[in-house]
């Protein structure tokens, strides 16, 4: 698969404040990536240096495997932050000078505004659009020219619970039809549910990469009791039942190996003569796999 | 060249600020055809139609519309701190526009304005020399026209002092604060500072008004005092401050040159956020 990033040793200091340091990043075509961290951790930083905004102290990144040149970001369309467009110039104008930029037909504008929500409001000024509005531009920019790769950061920014699902919907979409997309956010459960793929950074440093689905893979834990649970505890971890057991409060707090049932440990104890009386489903949120994951050492 | 000209187009056409501005240059020079001829009418020694016949309408007009070019580098940092302020920089880069492109937009546009308000001096003083001269020749008519490309460097200084001062600041009213306080108050203090050294004529501004410098007025007042006849079609002198023609075209281009290496340093490492 065709690497469409390279990021090699990028580090960018901001007088004294280290933003991102000697990170390493690659993200193959038709990917979906999501750059997750708190506020502060380096998404913003990053994305801003691979599209030409701000300059690198250390390091290199390429794309599509060749220099980061300014006319290969005609082949990207990205949304970095904010969208910040001319204020004085209404939707369709706005985009034209985008069109301009990349080198492609007007025509492109109807259906980027249609698919944005915005095709009503095209003789509207940037300036009269609410936040929402403004957002789904900046997507809609970002889509012109139907570009291979999509640079999100932060898109679902300042929208409404609806308007956070379509824009989600809309990024699917553009995933399945193909495209590579990079996308920054501190929301967790919004890169889970597009990404397959994902970077943790804190304070600027890559804490961890690989495909969601085992960086961030959901663990089952139950909290079980019986008459002795020093003795259950025992028994289990001899076991290869579980992947850890903790004593809280009285209850075995049980995290259990991949495909292991509740109704197995049951049984389990059933068949070791220890009568299991409390038995409850606790899931491991990924949200607190991920504070865990981003908590300070 | 041509997409960056149509980018900085629909830009500025549908930017309030920039067409009222530019209508004030407009209005300015339109006032000026209007203006000097009534005051004409009060002042019974010297004729200011004198000034408007061939071939000294072009000294006189270049050197009467020479502060005009600052309204044109005024534009030129209202254009630019805004695109800063509004972070639109920051838009085009990251959707394909070089820095060495932003840079670029703002050439062409210099070169567009500097273009504009040589055409607009040049056919208002072809008007004026056609309406007030007695005799007309090409000969005469077009015996001081050169001084059109003397005044159009002069914009292209003033708008490149403008943009290199928006650039430095970002901030509009501080840039537009910063440049009328070099071009009315630091410049003209250091000139008076040294008075009595040959280093006042190297003075950025200074250089830049020296290059289409006053016609020698007395010399007016006295060929008409002498005569009492209209000016005839002779040049008159320039007054002969400063440097010679040709070093002071060099000091500009040289101060020209240095404006935009450092335009090409702050747009190369600025932060576009």
């Amino acid at each position: 698969m065709k690497d469409i990033l390279t990021i090699r040793g990028l580090s960018k200091s901001y007088h004294k404040i280290r933003a991102i340091q000697n990170l390493n990043l690659t993200i193959s075509e038709g990917q979906a990536y999501g750059i997750l961290g708190p506020n502060g951790s380096g998404k913003t930083t990053t994305l801003s240096i691979v599209t030409g905004i701000i300059h690198q102290d250390e390091g290199s990144f390429s794309w599509f495997e060749k220099k980061p040149e300014a006319s290969r970001r005609k082949h990207i369309g990205s949304l970095i932050e904010t969208p910040h467009f001319y204020p004085y110039l209404n939707l369709e104008k706005n985009l034209r000078i985008i069109c301009d930029i990349k080198g492609i037909a007007y025509g492109d504008i109807a259906r980027v505004l249609e698919t944005a929500r915005l095709y009503e409001r095209r003789r509207s000024r940037f300036s009269t659009l609410s936040l929402g509005m403004k957002q789904r531009l900046g997507i809609a920019a970002a889509l012109l020219g139907d570009p291979r790769v999509l640079v999100l950061d932060e898109p679902t920014n300042g929208l409404d619970p609806e308007g956070i699902a379509e824009v989600r919907e809309l990024v699917i979409e553009q995933v399945a039809m193909g495209k590579t997309l990079i996308l920054a956010s501190h929301i967790l459960n919004e890169v889970e549910k597009i990404c397959s793929n994902v970077a943790i950074l804190k304070k600027g440093e890559l804490l961890a990469s690989g495909p969601v689905k085992e960086l961030l893979a959901e663990e089952e834990i139950i909290e079980i009791s019986c008459d002795d649970n020093a003795a259950l505890k025992t028994l289990l971890e001899k076991s290869t039942l579980t992947k850890a057991i903790e004593l809280e409060n009285g209850l075995l707090v049980v995290t259990l190996n991949d495909r292991v049932t509740p109704a197995e440990i049951n049984a389990f104890a059933f068949s070791n003569k220890r009568v299991i009386h409390h038995i409850l489903s606790r899931k491991r949120s990924l949200e607190s796999q991920f504070l865990e994951l981003v908590k300070e050492e | 060249m041509r997409k960056l000209l149509h980018i900085e187009q629909i830009k500025l056409l549908n930017y309030n600020p920039f067409r009222i501005t530019l209508g004030i240059y407009f209005v300015a020079f339109a006032l000026g055809l209007l203006i000097y001829p009534a005051v004409d009418k009060e002042i019974p020694v010297i004729s200011l139609s004198d000034l408007f016949r061939f071939p000294n309408v072009w000294l006189f007009l270049t050197w009467v519309t020479e502060p005009y070019n600052a309204l044109l580098a005024m534009i030129i940092i209202m254009i630019t701190t805004k695109e800063f302020n509004d972070h639109t920089f920051k838009t085009q880069v990251a959707f394909g526009l070089s820095r060495t492109d932003l840079l670029l937009q703002k050439l062409i546009l210099i070169v567009v304005l500097a273009l504009f308000a040589t055409l607009l001096l040049g056919v208002t003083s072809l008007t004026l020399g056609l309406i007030y001269s007695y005799k007309l020749t090409f000969k005469i008519a077009m015996e001081n026209a050169w001084v059109l490309g003397y005044y159009m460097i002069s914009s292209f200084a003033y708008m490149s002092a403008g943009l290199l001062i928006a650039l430095l600041i970002r901030h509009t009213a501080l840039s537009l604060l910063t440049f009328l306080a070099m071009r009315v108050f630091v410049d003209p203090v250091l000139f008076l500072l040294l008075r009595n050294h040959e280093a006042k004529w190297y003075l950025p501004f200074r250089t830049i008004t020296r290059l289409t410098p006053p016609p020698d007025l007395i010399e007016i007042f006295q060929r008409k005092m002498n005569s009492g006849e209209p000016l005839d079609e002779t040049t008159l002198n320039i007054l002969p401050k400063g440097l010679p023609a040709w070093l002071n075209l060099t000091m500009v281009i040289i101060y020209i040159a240095i404006y935009f290496f450092f335009i090409h340093k702050l747009i190369q490492r600025r932060r576009l956020t």
